[in-house]
């Protein structure tokens, strides 16, 4: 960084701080490496509200952060901190289950419900998309159901990736389906075998 | 550019170039800090920016408004110690111009000065920047010039 880079940097932060004290800035977000690259992380004044594969955020996703909680969407290190660190501690096998608040609240009530399912899938299990579907009430939502997985602003936290197809295949994910044998190798030690798992693998109840 | 959605756009797309201002104006970095934060923090309160493709020289508008009014509440005296973190990237102003625009301009002509010869803004744009008609901007520019240019003799 040059050093009026380094400078401009600094005073960011006391502007941040400042936007921060006067209730200017709503949502924080940072940029943070993974092993799976750049994530887009934003959190709002009730949790996580977003975590996004790459280094910025998609302009649907953005405008449904606007849309919640208006422009006060900030570059802001410090309210990153907590789920920075907790997914720190989960890509080295330490954490299996995240403390941090998820703020899933604007979103439609059916997406809420599946996503508050989906995130009672314990680490390393596995569940499909037509089990979610019942689960939040609607057996026959389960292509619904799959759409309000496939579009959770809040990967990883909110474990879609634990959620496949009924015959054992992977199904999709935002990240990329590389992302999601990533997701499952780390969890369930073993890679994802070719075809999926045998539907034994999945959850039942 | 795109226009802004977030504040945070707002400040990733203009951040720099409005801090290098502030340091150019006021050749001071406390100064440059006090201008850039009041700068944001107004833009932020009076959002949404203006029609796209404008907030640019809307940003330079109240840059040069926290200029000039801190200009007139500051102290006589100028430091010009951080001026070189700033240097001009531009040809025909060299550091010497910049040093000498702002010992011995006062800071609405040193705007004119500055928007102009280093941060390269068009007429319009300073036009704009300064509140000011294109033909009043052309002529605030060029008297800042002469006063520059007798003064380094």
């Amino acid at each position: 960084m040059t050093e009026l880079g380094a400078i401009v940097a600094d005073a960011r932060e006391r502007l941040v701080a400042r936007a921060r004290r006067e209730g200017l800035e709503t949502v924080g977000y940072r940029i943070i490496d993974s092993p799976l690259g750049p994530l887009w992380v934003a959190v709002g004044p009730r949790g996580v509200l977003s975590i996004h594969y790459g280094a910025e955020p998609s302009p649907l996703e953005l405008r449904r952060i606007v849309r919640a909680y208006g422009p006060g969407v900030l570059p802001d290190a410090r309210r990153v901190d907590d789920v920075a660190r907790e997914l720190d501690q989960y890509w080295s096998g330490k954490r299996h289950e995240f403390d941090v608040a998820v703020d899933l609240s604007p979103l439609t009530p059916f997406q809420r419900k599946v996503l508050a399912v989906t995130s009672r899938v314990p680490y390393g299990e596995l569940i499909t998309y037509a089990k979610v579907a019942h689960r939040a009430g609607n057996d026959r939502a389960y292509r619904a159901a799959a759409g309000a997985i496939g579009d959770n602003p809040i990967p990883i936290v909110v474990p879609c990736h634990r959620v496949v197809a009924s015959d054992g295949t992977l199904g999709g994910y935002a990240g990329g389906l590389d992302a999601k044998r990533h997701l499952l190798k780390l969890e369930r030690g073993a890679a994802v075998p070719p075809g999926g798992w045998p539907p034994a693998h999945l959850s039942r109840s | 550019m795109t226009h802004p959605t977030t504040f945070g756009d707002l400040l990733e797309q203009h951040e720099r170039e409005i801090y290098a201002y502030a340091l150019r104006l006021t050749g001071d970095r406390d100064d440059a800090d006090d201008v850039y934060q009041d700068t944001f923090l107004a833009a932020f309160r009076a959002w949404p920016p203006p029609r796209r493709g404008a907030e640019r020289a809307w940003l330079y508008r109240i840059a040069t408004n926290k200029a000039i009014d801190r200009g007139r509440r500051a102290k006589k005296f100028v430091r010009l110690g951080d001026l070189p973190i700033a240097a001009p990237e531009r040809d025909g102003v060299s550091l010497a111009d910049l040093a000498t625009a702002v010992k011995t301009l006062p800071t609405g002509q040193r705007a004119a000065f500055v928007l102009r010869k280093v941060q390269g803004l068009s007429y319009a744009e300073v036009s704009h920047a300064l509140e000011c008609s294109e033909e009043a901007a052309r002529s605030r520019v060029a008297e800042a010039m002469k006063k520059v240019k007798e003064a380094m003799r």
